[in-house]
């Protein structure tokens, strides 16, 4: 028979502790060391974001971060809850609006397109401290008519404002690799939205951006010369397709949206 | 006291715990310490946690890894899980294969609810109480509102039956008589009663309630419990959305076609008929009555 200390074991708590119920989305995805739930507690719903490690707690702090310069002047922020136990833990509310699937394509969101690329020059432009989200795809975005939530900044970084136009290069090219089924080929109606989008973005950019001279091969380089800012814990090529895409592909895509 | 931040080693296997909300003031204890990172996990995040190992062999080992990994806020105890008649009550309980302890315990006689010749000696109306010790010892240990998680691969649960089946059919021929052929009413009987208990969802929650808990959420876990990419809880289905999940190992071809048939198979049975009671691990969580 095994006897603990009753000091130790009994401790005052409240009765009303309750189990929340939770559904497991993601688990370690490339190796984040972080598992994403969706949380039911009463009549709320908001989802959690919790570390398995101190990579994983790393990589919350550094969402955090992203959360505090994406929305730091709304109410959405105080909503989002950082807790540092042990592991660290983030709260993030569910918010209400149009979702859009990891495999989205072009055709026929290209409306939602233009307006993320405005959003972008409009939200971007105004900060102090320009910074990249790092993994900006469709699916990142919540659309509730104008009002524009984005999601998972846990690759977020400051940097300098001469890369402005990575995130949406890097949307882009995921947006083509999905449209083109993985074969990088497009038809017209495509490549002309796509020169489309380029001149939209780099309307009002100075001379000194680092990106949209060559923005898909200047892109990828970005992305391969500052990885350690990415917190990145797996193979970069597993992660970003960007990053495994040979650079014929890439001088194609810069022909095609600068010409 | 809670172990310092010293290594970077990731217990994500661990993730189903985070369905129960362990606290910094919670002393856990895990019976049979059969997934390591679980108990690593738990350890990190309460204040104590006791692990019941019966076998010595296997309790030096998990020593040795638990040094490893700078645990120091644990009571590792070799005995048998019926063995444990702790006076303390615990925060959380932890029960990873929660069925092989039931065949322990069926193979022993220890069960009141499955041995049937106790129930007829006893002729009271408890003799239709669903209870199994084990259960009943684990939730004497926790204290009121306690937590408990058990989490058993859908694969186990038919070997389990197989066993049972095995040892009941071997216990009834070796020592043969006119009056053990009388008795193979309450055989069948006993099969019957372990397939519905353990076997169904429905019978499982009978069980857990007869026991105390109150509370019960049951999760389906894919692609199995020891290593969970995707937990839905099965009072939710109309609020998830399955998508096919599995661990990739390897690159070659053969591997890509069958990890594809079995995506597609996925999406058929669980996505379009919604046939969870076919997923390959379960967890439940559950609390203790007031």
């Amino acid at each position: 028979m095994v006897s603990l200390p009753r000091s130790l074991l009994q401790l005052e708590k409240p009765y009303d502790i309750t189990i929340m119920l939770c559904e497991l989305i993601t688990n370690n995805t490339h190796n984040n060391n972080i598992a994403l739930y969706k949380c039911y507690n009463a009549n709320k719903v908001f989802y959690r974001k919790a570390a398995f490690s101190h990579w994983g707690n790393k990589v919350i702090e550094n969402e955090k971060k992203g959360y505090e310069w994406f929305y730091n002047d709304s109410e959405t922020l105080i909503e989002t809850r950082l807790k540092k136990g042990y592991f660290y833990e983030l709260d993030i509310p569910q918010f209400k609006g149009r979702k859009f699937q990891s495999e989205s394509i072009i055709s026929g969101n290209e409306e939602t397109i233009e307006m993320l690329i405005d959003f972008y020059k409009d939200r971007w432009s105004a900060k102090d401290v320009f910074a990249i989200h790092g993994d900006l795809a469709l699916c990142n975005f919540i659309i509730d008519k104008m009002n524009i939530k984005l999601v998972d900044w846990e690759h977020f970084h400051c940097s300098d404002k001469e890369f402005f136009g990575y995130d949406i290069i890097n949307m882009l090219f995921i947006l083509i690799y999905h449209e083109s089924k993985r074969t990088f080929s497009l038809n017209k109606r495509n490549r002309d939205f796509l020169r489309k989008c380029y001149i939209q973005l780099i309307e009002g950019v100075g001379n000194s951006n680092k990106i949209l001279e060559k923005p898909f091969q200047n892109s990828k380089d970005y992305l391969l010369k500052f990885k350690y800012r990415f917190l990145i814990n797996t193979n970069i090529n597993k992660k970003f397709v960007l990053s495994d895409s040979p650079l014929s592909v890439l001088e194609h895509f810069d022909s095609i949206v600068t010409k | 006291m809670l172990a310092p931040q010293h290594n970077y080693t990731n217990l994500s296997s661990a993730a189903g715990l985070g369905l129960i909300g362990l606290n910094e003031n919670d002393i856990a204890v895990d019976y049979g310490c059969m997934l390591f990172d679980s108990f690593v996990y738990v350890s990190r995040l309460c204040r104590k946690i006791v692990g019941i190992i019966p076998s010595s062999g296997k309790l030096k080992t998990f020593q040795n890894r638990i040094v490893k990994e700078d645990v120091k806020n644990y009571d590792l105890v070799n005995a048998n899980y019926n063995e444990q008649h702790f006076n303390e009550v615990f925060d959380c309980v932890i029960i990873n294969s929660f069925l092989e302890q039931l065949i322990i315990e069926i193979k022993h006689g220890k069960t009141i609810f499955f041995d049937s010749k106790i129930r007829d000696k006893k002729k009271d109306n408890s003799s239709e109480k669903i209870r199994t010790q084990f259960l009943e010892t684990v939730c004497n240990g926790l204290r009121p509102g306690g937590k408990l998680y058990l989490s058993y691969s859908n694969k186990l649960r038919i070997r389990t039956l197989l066993l049972f089946v095995k040892l009941s059919i071997e216990s009834f021929f070796t020592a043969f008589s006119l009056k053990k052929a009388l008795s193979f009413i309450s055989l069948v009987k006993a099969v019957y009663l372990f397939s519905y208990y353990l076997l169904s969802q429905e019978g499982l929650e009978k069980l857990l309630k007869a026991n105390g808990f109150i509370d019960i959420e049951k999760y389906a876990v894919f692609p199995n419990h020891v290593h969970p990419l995707k937990i839905i809880p099965l009072s939710k289905l109309d609020e998830c959305s399955y998508e096919p999940v599995q661990h990739l190992y390897g690159e070659g071809s053969l591997r890509r076609i069958s990890a594809g048939i079995k995506r597609r198979v996925d999406r058929i049975v669980f996505r379009k008929f919604k046939l969870f009671g076919l997923s390959p691990s379960f967890i439940i969580t559950a609390r203790k009555a007031l």
